[in-house]
């Protein structure tokens, strides 16, 4: 690696200062860890409970199971529509903080 | 006197085969009450499983789901889990090989977006899950003498995943799972994905170009300069200040040490 020209000492020591001195989070992220508390398997069902309304009808068991024209349902996705317009979204905003769906 | 081991295991594997195909008889052992068949009952009990697998899925893959609607969802999952029956007890770890899957099954070939959105919704549940850890706080880089920080390696967080995509998988999976229109998406605009989880609530970020260059590197295992050498490289437009800042602040890295080939010869 050494015979490698890298990146100067100055100018990574400008850019960790110009990171650290925009870090304005710094004092929301210790504040918000204080103010939570975390709770354990609540968010993300882990489905352990019996499916007992479709388990009586034994759909799940049916031999036949969703052909041809079930692939055709691609097309009521979204996806299709999607066009060359618009720009493209934001670089280092974070995009989502979705729940557990 | 209690089966030999090959007799249980053999039990066992016939057993799961019969849990997955309609076409095999119950398992031996498996009766009615005073001895009757149970096929019916196995059925049910099938039934309950496969159905339960599918909704784990479901749960799993609500982006993908969404994509393709809960119909062609559903039996596209069946036939998945027919080939990938769970490896765990726990279900949430299931669907690791989804995205392997999808590309290979003809049906959604017209979705070329599709693998990279079930790996970020699985990459989004492994950080969930994933063991917690402190973030690499800013001021610990902050402390680190200047002539020294070109040397600095880090520990990736155990939550820190990123996604590579061909495709604008990341704009894709965010739009979908927030309920959002898809229509000004360019579906085959290619986009690096950031998964983290730096207190208890996992965040997916679109990482500008040359940053997946940059983290990828440091993740490896390579030094702060090799990183930034690397991603300037490739990327001359690449923003290290913005970089440094994001990785502080989205939590990629929990410690940062001196390398220690590069601590013997300090100069």
């Amino acid at each position: 690696m050494s015979q490698k020209t890298l990146i100067g000492a100055s100018a990574l020591a400008g850019a960790v200062a110009m990171a650290i001195s925009g870090a304005t989070f710094l004092a929301s992220t210790d504040s918000a860890t204080a103010a939570t508390e975390k709770c354990y398997g609540v968010a993300m069902a882990g489905k352990n409970d019996c499916a007992a309304g479709p388990g009586t009808t034994c759909a799940g068991t049916s031999k036949v199971d969703f052909q041809g024209n079930a692939w055709k349902s691609v097309e009521a996705g979204t996806c299709t529509t999607m066009s060359l317009e618009g720009g493209r979204m934001g670089s280092l905003e974070p995009l989502d903080r979705d729940l557990p769906a | 006197m209690p089966p030999s081991e090959p007799a249980r295991r053999s039990a066992q594997s016939e057993f799961s085969a019969a849990l997955i195909n309609p076409d095999l008889p119950p398992p031996v052992g498996v009766s009615g009450p005073r001895g009757k068949g149970a096929r019916k009952r196995f059925a049910v009990y099938r039934n309950t499983v496969t159905v339960t697998r599918i909704d784990a899925l479901a749960d799993i893959f609500p982006a993908v789901q969404r994509l393709v609607g809960a119909d062609f969802f559903r039996g596209m999952a069946r036939i998945y889990l027919a080939q990938e029956p769970p490896v765990s007890a726990v279900l949430f770890e299931y669907g690791q090989g989804l995205a392997a899957f999808l590309e290979r099954f003809e049906p959604v070939s017209e979705l070329p977006y599709l693998p990279d959105v079930s790996r970020l919704e699985r990459a989004w549940l492994d950080a969930f899950h994933a063991a917690d850890a402190d973030p690499l706080a800013p001021a610990a880089l902050g402390a680190v003498p200047a002539e020294d920080l070109g040397d600095l390696t880090f520990t990736p967080h155990p939550a820190a995943r990123m996604v590579r995509s061909r495709t604008a998988a990341v704009s894709i999976f965010s739009a979908s799972r927030e309920q959002r229109p898809l229509e000004t998406i360019r579906p085959l605009e290619p986009e690096d994905g950031l998964i983290t989880r730096p207190a208890h609530e996992v965040q997916v970020r679109l990482l500008p170009p040359g940053a997946a260059d940059f983290f990828k590197a440091l993740m490896t295992g390579a030094t702060l300069a090799e990183a930034a050498t690397l991603a300037l490289g490739r990327q001359p437009g690449f923003d290290l200040p913005a970089a440094i800042s994001a990785m502080l602040e989205a939590g990629i890295f929990s410690a940062c040490s001196l390398s220690p080939a590069k601590t013997e010869h300090p100069q």
